[in-house]
């Protein structure tokens, strides 16, 4: 009997020090994840889409059905919306033309601006809900990378952490830390433009914090756009981050702190665009670029 | 072929899993109130149970497998769901041998089992710095919606897979000897 008790307790402290290191091995910085990781993550995320899919279809023809009831009222604000589009439509097509000259005669064609989109479902969500990942069922095979960022029609939604063969789990604004920071601009019109990092999500108050580096002369104001600013060299320029509900000042008094709101639902996403960054000349400065403080 | 009938429907509950929580209603996954699936565990729970006889351990063989795979997939930290898993699944097939098993213990070692694996998750994504949680917080907000809606999920599984897992065990497990030596 005491044998047994033995063995138990032996086996007990065996599953301890593998647990420890396990989770010792996977929370170090680790650059690429194992085959058996990769493998898995695929193979998991190939039956994901075959279930999704025909589930998505049914709910898309219930959502549907709910549209078509506000299809009238939408039609006419659309309408309206459309005949101002097309003046603005006109004016963008002038103004890229010109830009496109101008560069042209300065001999600077890239920009941090462009980039390449890839289409991507999202296919399911983290069920450990402390973790604020969902997967996509794009990878590497579509030209996907580490930490390019992912976007909706509204606005940004997060970057992609890891990507394996046919499938990518995507780290969402809610989950970003100190250690995936996005620096990000506000645009002004006249004064110098806001610059300055968002550096995490807070989950008390549920906003992005964005740390003013520079401030304009001009006060911040609530509902301000917050766009990606493309100076940490992983993520492009002009990407829609989130609107501006409050300003604080920091802890040490220093700096000052906005609040944040996402402009895109973390719930709600279906469809999304993963963005590549056309910047062929200076790749070895990526990944750690955003890291920086 | 019919062993493969378990693995399977445990891989089928951990895909389901995540394409549940992309697929449910946004407004139930908004608000303070969080629940995680253990739909996994779920079945584990029924697993150790009623399938287990005595001497096998398979409830804890595939709680270590089954917990590894949910690690690598839905939370990129390895071994939390794995260990804990296994670990609550053996304590539940231990406690069988003192309990005859029928609905009321079943309900019982479930609840107590979800209430210790998602205290131990938590406690080690505490202890690893992925979660920052106020335990008075915690209670309200996630572990008692949690260890609600896992509930309701075995309320769903008992009468559906009671009578077979008890069939399958009888045809399966008369002459195996594998997995006894823990």
């Amino acid at each position: 009997m005491k044998l047994i008790q033995k063995k138990r307790l032996f086996i007990l402290l065996i599953g301890i020090i593998v647990l420890v290191g396990l989770i010792g091995y996977s929370l170090q910085d680790r650059d690429d994840e194992t085959t058996a990781e990769q493998f898995i993550k695929d193979t998991v995320g190939w039956a994901q889409n075959l279930i999704h899919t025909p589930v998505s279809y049914v709910t898309g023809v219930f959502k549907n059905i709910d549209d078509i009831k506000n299809t009238y009222e939408e039609n006419k604000i659309l309408r309206d919306k459309i005949a101002e589009y097309k003046s603005l439509q006109y004016d963008v097509q002038e103004l890229k033309e010109d830009n496109a000259e101008l560069r042209d005669t300065l001999e600077k064609t890239e920009s941090i601006r462009e980039y390449n989109p890839i289409q991507a479902t999202v296919i399911s969500r983290s069920s450990e809900r402390w973790i604020e990942q969902v997967t996509i069922n794009k990878g590497t095979q579509d030209g996907i990378e580490e930490n390019m960022a992912v976007m909706t029609a509204e606005g940004m939604v997060g970057k992609v952490e890891t990507p394996s063969k046919f499938t990518s789990t995507v780290k969402l604004l809610t989950g970003f830390d100190q250690f995936n920071r996005i620096s990000a601009t506000i645009s002004r019109e006249k004064e110098d433009d806001v610059f300055g990092m968002i550096e995490g999500y807070d989950n008390e108050s549920d906003h992005l914090l964005f740390r003013i580096i520079e401030e304009s002369d001009k006060d911040l104001e609530e509902g301000e756009l917050v766009l990606s600013s493309g100076m940490g060299g992983v993520f492009p320029a002009g990407l829609q981050i989130g609107k501006v509900k409050e300003v604080k000042p920091d802890e040490y008094g220093l700096t000052r702190m906005a609040f944040v709101e996402p402009l895109v639902d973390m719930y709600d996403i279906n469809n999304v665009i993963v963005v590549e960054r056309q910047q062929p000349d200076d790749n070895d400065s990526e990944g750690n670029g955003e890291d920086e403080s | 072929m019919k062993r493969l009938l378990i693995p399977l429907i445990l891989f089928l509950l951990l895909v389901i899993e995540g394409v549940a929580l992309d697929i449910l209603p946004v407004s139930l996954l908004k608000g303070d109130l969080v629940f995680v699936s253990h739909w996994v565990f779920v079945f584990l729970v029924l697993l150790a149970i009623f399938y287990d006889r005595g001497d096998t351990h398979f409830s804890v063989f595939y709680g270590l497998l089954f917990g590894l795979l949910t690690d690598i997939v839905y939370t990129g930290i390895l071994g939390v769901y794995m260990f804990s898993y296994a670990f609550i699944a053996y304590m539940i097939h231990g406690m069988t041998k003192i309990w005859h098993a029928n609905f009321f213990v079943t309900i019982l070692l479930g609840t107590v089992g979800l209430i210790f694996v998602e205290i131990f998750i938590n406690l080690i994504f505490s202890v690893t710095g992925v979660a920052e949680l106020v335990w008075k917080d915690y209670l309200v907000d996630r572990l008692v919606p949690t260890v609600i809606a896992n509930v309701a999920f075995l309320l769903v599984l008992y009468p559906i897979f009671t009578k077979r897992l008890i069939r399958w065990k009888d045809e399966q497990l008369s002459d195996s000897t594998k997995f006894n030596r823990l």
